[in-house]
């Protein structure tokens, strides 16, 4: 950490050398100097990206006890593995930038628990059926590959290689999602029945999951501080796009149909326009008023509350 | 029909099908068990360490379904999901849930109760598959050489996890003692092999139900005796034999869960 | 908090092969070292083999500070430590009809003689 003794000078010159650095697309270091906005910024992305992979392992999870076969057991069980081993890398980066705070992950888990730590809108969604678990795999995590993808060159070095280690896990997650899919898109007419219905329950939360197009529409957004400090280089429209370019062509091959009659590609522009999802319930989704949020905190915290002897007692021992 | 079915008689023959269900369905459960532990851990970091725990034991179990399938008994997905209770041959400690409550809602799971029975479920694990390394039957015996190359981390974790916290505070020792009755309650058929000992045993499919209980002892003694404590006994006669297909609610329920998915279309592809 | 201890920063090293040099991971909270080798293999390392497997506690790390970091620039007038200040010496051998022992020839003499 910075001294606090330091001339106003200096400060803008240390800023100066910051931002060249950010222009120089070199890599800041968690024991770099960084300014407070920079370090705010990465919390509250890393943070959130960390809580939702920890709060997403829950949706799925409920799907592992259930799976129909041996194979997608395991399959499903090594997936959920994974979302907590990416919560994990993520928590890690964000624990080292709360360090001058005094924080730690205790902290993290309170801020989630006490609704001042949010977690993506689709991990808010009820699960119905088997089906869920597939469009998790194979669109949820679609999406969440176009958004991490794109920040594998953040500036932050940290968050960047805790991505390396995301992505290449997450073409595994989006493979097992499609052999999932592929299999009730081929099977019964009840088994096609089912990818249809789930694939019309998260449409629109997938639309909701890049977030709005500009802060006008919800009253705040992150994405301009992002792309000023080249942690990321696209905005959440052009992601939107960018889902729709890789994803409806391999929707609509496999006979489904999207639930938005008004979808429409424009080649002159080379933009889909779409029906904008309900961004109203999106605001109440992210403050945790969505059809599953209040339950799956509540099992989060009751677990991670219930079994506190176990870290007090190792917490103990420790000399 | 390969050479081995050729020569079995059809005694050896049950007496192998019997052994093999126990071993498939009691890590079958046990990895069950494991899946409902997802993402509830104490830690993070130890969540995702013993989920691997529970997926090499499902792989375990995949295997043994496997070798049921060659002998002809059944298909393996079809002999996981399908099999009502009466018919299953787990013990009865790899059934029981973790703890009150359905995964679905909050359940209070006990970190304590895992510890004690992942630990002692895998020293005796570890016991049969030695001694299933020299079994009679080639297949069980080539199966048990792989599964002994992945059980020498599932001890390492859960022995740490079990001298940690018995050496911790009164409060985890308290938690950790209240386990060790409650698993102990149930060992009563884990060495057992029902109704089939005989066959088993003098057919050299695995050690007899006696030596292994001994060996068991044998190989826990130096940690409970690092740890002062007495070496649990292990009891005569369980209330319920599972390999007899003698059953709690639990494991009804749990067949319910873990079947319901496939029952929708037992014969579609999943 | 009571639970403050359990969260010791440990640092993952490992190796794939027992031939290859260790490698960086990453980081995992456990209360001591004991508990952080059973979790870090299947934190960091649950598809790519293992051969062996370092943990440190990142309390015993050396780091540098941005300060110190200056000392490591230096200038690129260093030929004289690499071969490319001996290059002109192809062209010598040449003149008695020899072929330089470069790089590649001579780290080839650890194998068979041909």
């Amino acid at each position: 950490m910075t001294s606090l003794l330091i001339t106003a000078e200096e400060q803008e010159e240390q800023l100066a050398h910051f931002m060249q650095r950010i222009e120089a697309e070199d890599k800041i270091e968690a024991d770099d100097w960084m300014p407070e906005e920079y370090r705010q910024t990465l919390i509250k992305l890393i943070s959130m990206h960390g809580m939702s992979e920890i709060m997403g392992a829950l949706p799925e999870k409920e799907w592992v006890p259930k799976a129909p076969t041996l194979n997608r057991k395991l399959g499903i069980m090594a997936k959920v593995q994974d979302e907590m081993g990416h919560g994990q890398l993520l928590l890690r980066v964000t624990e080292d930038l709360l360090l001058p705070y005094g924080k730690n992950r205790g902290d993290l888990m309170q801020d989630l628990f006490n609704g001042d730590l949010k977690f993506h809108n689709v991990f808010h969604m009820e699960t119905k059926t088997w089906a869920d678990a597939g469009v998790i795999g194979w669109l949820v995590d679609g999406a969440a590959i176009i958004t991490q993808t794109n920040m594998l060159k953040a500036s932050y070095g940290p968050y960047a290689r805790a991505l390396q280690r995301i992505c290449a896990e997450e073409v595994f997650h989006a493979q097992h999602g499609e052999s999932i899919i592929m299999a009730l898109a081929e099977g019964t007419n009840e088994q096609r029945a089912m990818v249809q219905e789930s694939l019309n329950r998260w449409w629109e939360p997938l639309l909701m999951f890049f977030g709005p197009a500009s802060k006008e529409t919800t009253g705040s957004s992150k994405q301009d501080l992002t792309i000023k400090y080249k942690i990321r280089t696209k905005t959440n429209e052009e992601f939107r796009q960018l889902f729709f370019d890789k994803y409806i062509p391999r929707i609509l091959s496999l006979g489904l149909t999207i639930p938005d009659p008004t979808l429409n590609y424009d080649a002159e522009s080379n933009l889909w326009s779409y029906k904008q999802p309900d961004w109203n319930e999106f605001k109440k989704i992210i403050k945790n008023q969505g059809p599953r949020s209040q339950e799956r905190l509540n099992l989060r915290r009751h677990s991670y509350e219930y079994n506190s002897w176990v870290r007090e007692a190792l917490s103990a021992t420790v000399r | 029909m390969n050479s081995h079915e050729n020569l079995m008689s059809p005694e050896y023959k049950e007496a192998i099908k019997d052994l093999l269900l126990q071993l498939a369905d009691d890590d079958f459960m046990y990895s069950y068990r494991g899946s409902e532990w997802l993402g509830l851990a104490p830690h993070i970091e130890a969540d995702i360490a013993s989920s691997s725990i529970s997926q090499d034991s499902m792989g375990h179990a995949a295997m043994y379904y496997k070798l049921l399938e060659d002998l002809g008994v059944g298909e393996a997905n079809e002999l996981a999901h399908c099999r009502v209770a009466n018919e299953r041959k787990n013990s009865i400690l790899t059934e029981r849930v973790n703890g009150e409550g359905y995964y679905m809602d909050t359940p209070q799971y006990d970190w304590a109760y895992a510890v004690v029975r992942s630990y002692f479920y895998t020293q005796a694990k570890k016991i049969k598959i030695d001694s299933l390394c020299e079994s009679s039957y080639r297949p069980v015996a080539e199966a048990a050489v792989k599964v002994r190359m992945e059980l020498y981390y599932h001890r390492l974790h859960w022995e740490t996890w079990f001298k940690q916290l018995m050496n911790s505070t009164e409060v985890a020792k308290k938690k950790m003692n209240d386990a060790i009755t409650l698993v102990m309650d149930d060992f009563g058929d884990v060495f057992s092999y029902g109704n089939q000992k005989q066959a088993i045993e003098t057919n050299r499919l695995i050690g007899t139900e006696e030596e292994l209980k001994e060996n068991w002892k044998e190989s826990i003694t130096p940690v409970f005796l690092a740890l002062q404590m007495t070496v649990p006994f292990i009891p005569e006669k369980p209330i319920k034999n599972g390999r007899n297909g003698e059953h709690t609610k639990d494991l009804d329920e749990a067949l319910i869960t873990l079947s319901e998915v496939y029952n929708l279309d037992p014969v579609a592809v999943w | 908090m009571a639970e403050e201890n359990f969260y010791q920063e440990f640092e993952i090293f490992s190796k794939r092969t027992p031939s290859s040099t260790f490698q960086y991971q990453f980081s995992l909270l456990a209360p001591n070292e004991d508990m952080a080798f059973v979790l870090a293999q299947e934190n960091f390392m649950r598809r790519e083999p293992v051969a062996d497997i370092w943990i440190v506690n990142r309390k015993n790390i050396r780091k540098m500070s941005s300060e110190e970091k200056m000392s490591l620039g230096r200038l690129e007038n260093k030929d004289y430590r690499t071969t490319k200040g001996y290059g002109y010496l192809k062209k010598k051998w040449r003149k008695y009809e020899q072929e330089l022992l470069d790089e590649k020839e001579i780290l080839s003499w650890g194998g068979e003689r041909k």
